[in-house]
C-alpha cells in the first residue's frame, strides 16, 4: 500500500492547474458556439479523448490522469466540453464495431466537438428493463425505417447524430432482436421535444421518430446483436470521473463551511449549532470515504484491471451519498437553502466567485434537485444492487416474469439487467 | 498510487487468519465467555511467538506499521478473538511507544512483545471523555512514591492484566497539562479492581479504584505531567485498530448472510433471489468495502505521517461506529430467527462491534473531530 501520488502525476498536476489559471473562461459560456470552442481548447490541450487510442486522436493517458484532470477541473468549476456522451460511449463504440468507413466518417468529428451525438436508448416503456425496447427499425431495400419514441436523451437537442438501439427482429426473443444504428437528427421525421424537469431545466430531451429513413450502411457491427454491443463494457474514460465527483462535494463542503459562519440560526451562528456540528461532521466524514474509495478504484485502474461489476458499488455509492449531503446541505441552511434567486451574498452556494461554471444564480437547491437524478439515471439503485447482489455476491437471479414467459415457448435466454 | 497490500501483508494476513482458526475456533470463543480470565494463555503465547507487533526489533517487536496492526485486528474481529492483544499491544505497547521514555520501552516491551507480561491503560473515568479533560485520578508524590487516587473505568482486561498503565494528574492541573502516565501492578496495594460483565462476554473489563495506591517513582512513564500528547497518539491507533477489528466482524458477518441467503429455501425460492434480501446484501457490501477504505486509509495515513492522518482516524472510526452495527445488525435480520439464536454465531460479531462502539470515541465525539479538523484544513488553504 502507497497512496502517495507519485512526482510524476504530481508534476502532471501541476501543468494541469497552471494551465486551467490561464484559460479558465472569466465569463459564463451562453451559446453553443461559445461551448464549442471551449471544447476546442480543451481538445487542443490534449484534455478530451484522454485514455482514447493514439491512433484515433486521442492520449492512451493513464487513468491517474484522466482523474487529476478531472479533479483540477471540477476544483474551479471548469465547464465541461460538448457532447460528453460522444467521448464516453459512442465514439468508443465505432472504434470497436465500426467499419472502417463509420471511423473515417465520425471518430474525429466526435474528438473535437465538430459532431455532438446523444444517445437514443431509453423508452417511455422501457427504462430499466432497456431490452424490452419496442422502437422499430424495419429494413426496406438499403434502408432502416425508423418509427418509435426515445426518452431521456441527454443533449438531443443540441445533438448532431444520435446512437440508437432499435428492434430489427420483433419475432426473436428480446435480447436477440435489437440493432445498433446512427441516426442523422437532421433527417426528416426526427422531432426533439426538450423534457421540462423537477429541476425546471431541460438537459434531457424527448425523441420521436416517424417513418426516418437511414441508409443501412449506418447499421453497427451484424443485425440484431446491438444488445450485446451495448452490453459490452467500452469506454477509455474510466479514470475521468472518480476524483471528480469528490473534488465537486469538496467545493460545495468548503463554501458551506464559509456560510455557517454567516448563518444565524436559533440560538446564535450555525456553526456554533452542536446538532449542525454533527451533521458538518458527518457529510465531511463520508466525504472523505468517497475520496479514499475512489483512491482505491484508481490504484486497480492504474494495474490495468477493469472495473467489473464492482463498478455498481462506486456508482450506487456515489450517487446515494449525493442525495444525503444534499438533503442535510438543505436542512442546515433552512430556508436560504431552498431561494433561487436573490440569495444574500453571503449564503450564496458560489461565493459569487465561480463565472464559469452553470449560472445558477449561487442557488443550494440546483445540486439538490439534481442528486435525485444520480440514483436513477444510468442504472437505478435498484438495479445496480441487482447487479451487486448477483453479480459480485453470487446470488441466485430473482424469478421474473419475463424470464418464465420465455422459458415457455423454447428454452431460456441469457438475460441480463437493462439500463444505459 | 496502490492500495493493494503487498505480497508480506497478504502473507500476513494468511498466516494470522490460519492461526486464528486453527487455534481459536469459535467454541473457545464461548468457552471463554464464562471464564474469569477471558482468554487461553497457551493460545496466547503462541499467538504473540508470531512476532505481530509494532515495537521496534530492538525491543523484541516485529516492527509492523499501523497497516499490519489493522489486518492483525482484522483478523481478530472475524473470530471474534477474545484475548488481551489489543490491551497489551494496541493500549499499553502504543502509550509505551509514544512515551519518550527509553527505560520504560526497555522495562516493558520485549515482555509485552513476547506474552510474558499483559498489560492494559486505564484512561476514561465516571465521565465517557476521551479528552484530557476526562482524566481527573490524582497523581500526587510522597517522598519517593507516587501516590495514585481516583476511579478508572471500562479497563479492557482490568481483571486479569500484570500491569495497568494509569492515566493521571497533578491536583490542580487542567487540560492537556499535567497528565501522567504511572505504571501500576494490578495486584498492588490499594488498588480494587471490580469486573464488570458486559453485553459483548467474550470482552472483559473491569472497574478499577485507586485508594492511596503507592509505586516507586521509577514506575512514571515519560516526563511528569507530559503525557497528554503520547495518549493522544495511542487514541489514535486505537480508534484506527477498533475500526480494523470492527471490520472483520462486519465482513464475516456479510460472509455469512451471504452463504444463508444462497441456501435457504421460503416460498420455494432462494430467499436471496427475494430484491428484499438481495439488495440489503448488497448494501451491507457497499458498507463494508467503504469500511476497507477508511480503515486502511487511515492506517496508511499513520505510517505515511501523512498530514490527515488525525483526520483520517476519525473518519474510519466514525464510519465503522455506524457501518458495522448496520452489517452486524442487518446479518441477523437476513438470517430471521436462527440468527437470533444463542448457540447460531452471529451474536458474537454485533455485540464485539457494538462493544467497541463507544470506546475510543463514538460516532458524535469523532464527527466533531472531523469537523474541526476540517475547519482548520479550510482556514489554513
Amino acid at each position: 500500500m502507497d497512496l502517495n501520488y507519485t512526482a510524476e502525476d504530481q508534476a502532471f498536476r501541476a501543468t494541469v492547474r497552471a494551465w486551467f489559471e490561464e484559460n479558465l473562461p472569466t465569463e459564463p459560456l451562453h451559446t453553443l458556439e461559445e461551448r464549442r470552442a471551449w471544447h476546442r481548447k480543451l481538445y487542443e490541450a490534449g484534455f478530451i479523448g484522454m485514455g482514447w487510442p493514439k491512433a484515433y486522436g486521442g492520449q492512451e493517458a493513464r487513468p491517474m490522469e484522466q482523474a487529476i484532470v478531472g479533479e483540477e477541473m471540477a476544483r474551479v468549476n471548469a465547464p465541461a466540453g460538448v457532447g460528453g456522451l460522444g467521448i464516453s460511449i459512442v465514439g468508443p463504440t465505432i472504434i470497436h464495431h465500426g467499419t472502417e468507413e463509420q471511423k473515417k466518417r465520425f471518430v474525429k468529428n466526435i474528438l473535437t466537438g465538430e459532431e455532438i451525438w446523444c444517445q437514443l436508448y431509453s423508452e417511455p416503456n422501457s427504462g430499466s428493463d432497456l431490452a424490452s425496447l419496442q422502437c422499430r427499425a424495419d429494413i426496406d431495400g438499403d434502408e432502416f425505417v425508423i418509427n418509435g419514441q426515445k426518452i431521456w436523451n441527454s443533449g438531443a437537442h443540441i445533438s448532431d447524430w444520435g446512437l440508437m438501439l432499435a428492434r430489427t427482429d420483433r419475432s426473436a426473443s428480446k435480447h436477440q432482436g435489437i440493432s445498433c444504428i446512427l441516426i442523422d437528427m437532421k433527417e426528416p421525421g426526427v422531432e426533439v421535444r426538450p423534457l421540462k424537469q423537477i429541476s425546471g431545466s431541460s438537459e434531457f430531451s424527448e425523441v420521436f421518430f416517424s417513418d426516418v429513413r437511414v441508409p443501412a450502411d449506418n447499421l453497427i457491427g451484424e443485425l440484431n446483436t446491438g444488445w450485446q454491443i451495448a452490453q459490452t463494457t467500452l469506454g477509455y474514460e474510466r479514470g475521468g470521473s472518480t476524483l471528480s465527483r469528490v473534488s465537486r462535494l469538496q467545493v460545495q463542503f468548503s463554501r458551506l463551511l464559509e456560510v455557517v459562519q454567516s448563518l444565524e440560526v436559533t440560538g446564535g451562528k450555525a456553526i456554533n449549532d452542536p446538532v449542525i456540528r454533527q451533521e458538518l461532521g458527518a457529510i465531511a466524514a463520508d466525504i472523505e470515504v468517497l475520496r479514499y474509495a475512489s483512491l482505491r478504484i484508481l490504484s486497480r485502474l492504474e494495474k490495468g484491471q477493469r472495473p467489473g461489476p464492482e463498478a455498481s458499488i462506486a456508482k450506487l455509492h456515489y450517487s446515494e451519498l449525493d442525495k444525503r449531503v444534499q438533503e442535510i446541505i438543505l436542512d442546515i441552511l433552512g430556508p436560504y437553502g431552498q431561494e433561487l434567486d436573490n440569495i444574500p451574498e453571503e449564503l450564496r452556494a458560489d461565493g459569487g466567485g465561480s463565472p464559469s461554471g452553470e449560472d445558477t444564480a449561487g442557488s443550494w437547491a440546483y445540486p439538490y434537485v439534481w442528486s435525485r437524478a444520480g440514483t436513477i439515471y444510468a442504472g437505478s439503485s435498484e438495479i445496480q444492487k441487482n447487479i451487486i447482489g448477483e453479480r459480485v455476491l453470487g446470488l441466485p437471479k430473482e424469478v421474473r416474469a419475463d424470464r418464465i414467459a420465455a422459458a415457455q415457448p423454447k428454452a431460456g435466454t441469457p438475460a441480463g439487467e437493462g439500463g444505459q | 498510487m496502490d492500495f493493494d497490500f503487498t505480497e508480506d501483508q497478504v502473507m500476513l494476513r494468511n498466516l494470522v487468519r490460519e492461526f486464528l482458526t486453527e487455534q481459536a475456533p469459535v467454541k473457545q470463543v464461548r468457552d471463554m465467555m464464562d471464564d474469569a480470565l477471558g482468554y487461553d494463555t497457551t493460545v496466547y503465547s503462541q499467538l504473540m511467538g508470531l512476532g505481530v507487533t509494532p515495537f521496534p526489533e530492538s525491543y523484541g517487536g516485529g516492527g509492523l506499521g499501523m497497516i499490519e496492526q489493522a489486518i492483525i485486528l482484522e483478523e481478530m474481529g472475524r473470530i471474534p478473538y477474545p484475548g488481551p492483544y489489543f490491551a497489551s499491544v494496541i493500549l499499553a505497547g502504543s502509550a509505551l511507544m509514544h512515551s519518550g521514555d527509553d527505560n520504560a520501552r526497555a522495562r516493558y516491551l520485549p515482555d509485552i512483545a513476547n506474552g510474558d507480561l499483559t498489560a492494559t491503560l486505564a484512561l476514561i473515568e465516571d465521565a465517557v471523555d476521551w479528552t484530557p479533560a476526562g482524566i481527573g485520578l490524582a497523581v500526587t508524590h510522597d517522598g519517593g512514591d507516587l501516590v495514585l487516587n481516583g476511579i478508572k473505568r471500562f479497563v479492557p482486561f482490568g481483571q486479569s492484566v500484570d500491569v495497568v498503565f494509569v492515566a493521571g494528574r497533578a491536583p490542580g492541573s487542567s487540560g492537556a497539562d499535567g497528565v501522567s502516565l504511572v505504571a501500576v501492578p494490578r495486584d498492588a496495594a490499594g488498588l480494587t479492581v471490580e469486573p464488570t460483565t458486559m453485553l459483548d462476554m467474550t470482552s472483559k473489563v473491569a472497574t478499577l479504584r485507586f485508594d492511596n495506591v503507592h509505586v516507586p517513582a521509577e514506575n512514571l512513564v515519560g516526563a511528569e505531567g507530559g503525557a497528554a500528547a503520547a495518549l493522544e497518539e495511542t487514541l489514535r491507533a486505537a480508534a484506527i485498530a477498533a475500526a480494523a477489528e470492527m471490520l472483520g466482524a462486519s465482513r464475516k458477518s456479510l460472509e455469512m448472510s451471504n452463504d444463508y441467503a444462497k441456501v435457504r429455501k421460503q416460498f420455494g425460492q432462494f430467499i436471496g433471489q427475494f430484491q428484499a434480501v438481495k439488495h440489503k446484501l448488497a448494501e451491507m457490501l457497499e458498507l463494508v468495502e467503504n469500511s476497507h477504505a477508511a480503515v486502511y486509509y487511515a492506517a496508511w495515513a499513520v505510517d505515511a505521517g501523512a498530514a490527515d492522518a488525525a483526520l483520517a482516524a476519525s473518519v474510519a472510526k466514525a464510519t465503522l461506529n455506524e457501518s458495522s452495527k448496520r452489517v452486524c445488525g442487518e446479518a441477523i435480520q437476513v438470517h430471521g430467527g436462527i440468527g437470533y439464536t444463542w448457540e447460531y454465531d452471529l451474536h458474537l460479531y454485533w455485540k464485539r462491534a457494538k462493544y467497541l462502539e463507544p470506546l475510543y470515541g463514538d460516532t458524535s465525539y469523532h464527527r466533531e473531530r472531523v469537523l474541526e479538523e476540517s475547519l482548520a484544513q479550510h482556514a489554513a488553504s
